[in-house]
């Protein structure tokens, strides 16, 4: 039984929903079996544009592995993207606080730059970031571009407007009186950050920490120059993959849609555990 | 924020520290940089000794106007965003309507609808790479025949993947916005005697309209910054007619070396972006963080 105000608040006639619905999970799922089905799929299948799979070639995803330098490409990324989420929303936390809890000149000002910041076109500081990278590596007798490094610290910076946005929205919700009763009691404002706030905010922290991830995870610009064949990230791996299978005798499709989804699979995988927190950030920042 | 939470006392303000530090190393330095690149000329040959590279002024400039695929990947650029962007509407306001009312299975229809946003564009663009070879699935599910991945079909190839991966965000909005429509509007609806039609169309749509706004701004950003997924689906060179801004650029800079040229043409794409963000960060309230109402 529905309540009486469900019934009111109904918007679409049940045939209109399913009819809506059918049409909309086609164009979303029909692209996603596909994928699952050809990375199942013998190459040759594949190639072919074969509907349904000659067999069932599992040892397609046993075969990639010798094929591709996948499984370095995934350690890397694990690394790299890790290690960026947890700094990442480290960092937002210590600069959304002071934002949130603090007034000074420019407040509004770096609030406005936090949006405007996640859209510089990555195209434009590439060189720039490359140049910078390479002239301080000379200046200081270190090696910066091809380690891990080099694309931690670029991703790290990237994470940071939103990760800060994310926190900023979070914190806001957070009663000024927890940290006011600390502060009170003589607490200085690390121990405020660290003992209070912090252990409050980690659903802020999840979402900043997994967006800073999916940011590292995704990006192929500038992994595709800032690493070498040792420290490539699995999106560059995978993109080589790809387009390397041109002009070849049969290209590997089938172990090439294994390669996909094997880097799908803990992106989709953190989505649905992080779901509910995911899309409320999604919602309140705005630009991915 | 009110004067009662802000204080001045014993402003920790050293916690900028970390996050402004990078931001000024990997984000300010280079965005200063890269304006000074675009007036040198700056190649293969020069970039060594990129300090002491001849300064030209905007002779750059002048030549990716001139000489250059500039102008056209622009062009390119905009008009594939816009299509897209279009497209979100009808397909995100859909989705967010259909899914409002409760019925069984639908925080998994919730789930389904935003895997496509959801996955990385180095694997969509991967997958659709395949789906639209020549002999591949798509030509042979829809009888067509020859190329998406060259030549002028490539445009729409661009325009349908990039709409399959980009329109949740809209849907996600659009359905933000559905959950604060305010439960009275539904009963004067119900009292006017409104047809599921009328309701939609003079009743919840017009208090979409904000979110729905800021979705399709964010979404025609999104598109004309996005370089990956045209690099992985086309591959460099690209094909002329998928030629966007982004991907035009980095082929100038690794694969011409024409260094400073390709920094005067990503200037440019600033420019470009500027005109919508300038319209977002008004329309954002940014001491409430909420979209505009």
């Amino acid at each position: 039984m529905r309540s009486r105000s469900e019934e009111v608040a109904r918007l679409l006639p049940t045939p209109a929903r399913v009819a809506t619905l059918s049409v909309l999970l086609l164009i979303v799922l029909g692209p996603l079996a596909y994928m699952a089905i050809a990375s199942v799929s013998s190459d040759l299948a594949v190639a072919r544009g074969a509907l349904w799979p000659d067999g069932f070639h599992i040892d397609n995803y046993a075969r990639i592995w010798r094929t591709t330098e996948l499984a370095r490409g995934l350690v890397n990324s694990v690394l790299i993207a890790g290690a960026v989420a947890v700094v990442s929303a480290f960092v937002a936390l210590l600069s959304a606080y002071v934002l949130v809890r603090y007034a000074f000149r420019g407040r509004i000002a770096v609030l406005r730059a936090l949006l405007a910041l996640q859209s510089i076109p990555g195209t434009l500081l590439l060189l720039p970031v490359f140049v910078l990278f390479a002239s301080a590596a000379t200046a200081l007798g270190v090696t910066i571009i091809g380690t891990r490094w080099a694309v931690l610290i670029t991703y790290l910076t990237f994470a940071l407007p939103f990760s800060t946005w994310v926190m900023v929205t979070y914190l806001r919700e957070l009663p000024p009186e927890l940290d006011e009763a600390a502060r009170v009691d003589g607490a200085s404002p690390w121990r405020v950050l660290t003992r209070v706030i912090a252990p409050l905010s980690w659903p802020g922290l999840v979402v900043s920490g997994v967006f800073a991830f999916l940011l590292g995870w995704n990006d192929v610009l500038f992994a595709s120059v800032l690493t070498n064949p040792d420290t490539r990230t699995a999106a560059v791996e995978l993109q080589i993959f790809g387009a390397s299978q041109e002009g070849g005798a049969l290209p590997v499709y089938g172990q090439l849609m294994a390669a996909a989804l094997v880097c799908a699979v803990p992106v989709v995988a953190l989505y649905l555990v992080f779901q509910r927190y995911l899309v409320a950030g999604l919602t309140t920042g705005g630009v991915r | 924020m009110n004067k009662r939470t802000a204080t001045r006392q014993g402003r920790p303000l050293w916690m900028f520290l970390p996050g402004g530090l990078l931001t000024l190393v990997v984000i300010a330095v280079p965005l200063a940089l890269a304006l000074y690149i675009s007036l040198l000329d700056l190649d293969q040959y020069s970039i060594r000794e990129w300090v002491g590279a001849e300064f030209i002024a905007f002779d750059n400039y002048v030549e990716a106007v001139r000489d250059s695929h500039l102008v056209h990947a622009i062009g390119i650029s905009i008009a594939y965003s816009a299509l897209v962007t279009i497209g979100c509407l009808p397909l995100g306001l859909a989705a967010a309507i259909a899914t409002q009312d409760r019925f069984k299975g639908r925080g998994l229809v919730r789930s389904v609808l935003l895997v496509p946003y959801v996955l990385p564009a180095f694997v969509v663009g991967s997958t659709w790479r395949i789906i639209l070879q020549p002999d591949g699935i798509a030509n042979r599910i829809f009888g067509t025949e020859g190329l998406w991945l060259n030549g002028p079909r490539s445009f729409w190839a661009l325009v349908i993947v990039q709409l399959w991966a980009g329109w949740p965000l809209v849907y996600l909005l659009a359905a933000a916005g559905l959950q604060s429509v305010d439960a009275t509007v539904h009963e004067a609806a119900a009292l006017d005697g409104a047809g599921p039609w009328a309701k939609l169309r003079y009743v919840v749509l017009p208090q979409l309209r904000g979110p729905v706004s800021l979705g399709l701004l964010i979404s025609f950003l999104h598109n004309v910054n996005s370089f990956t997924l045209p690099f992985v689906l086309f591959g460099v060179p690209s094909p002329y007619d998928v030629e966007v801004l982004p991907v035009l650029t980095y082929v100038e800079s690794f694969q011409n070396f024409e260094f400073g040229l390709s920094v005067a043409m990503a200037v440019v794409s600033l420019i470009l972006v500027a005109i919508p963000l300038a319209v977002y960060l008004r329309a954002v309230r940014l001491d409430t963080g909420r979209g505009p109402k």
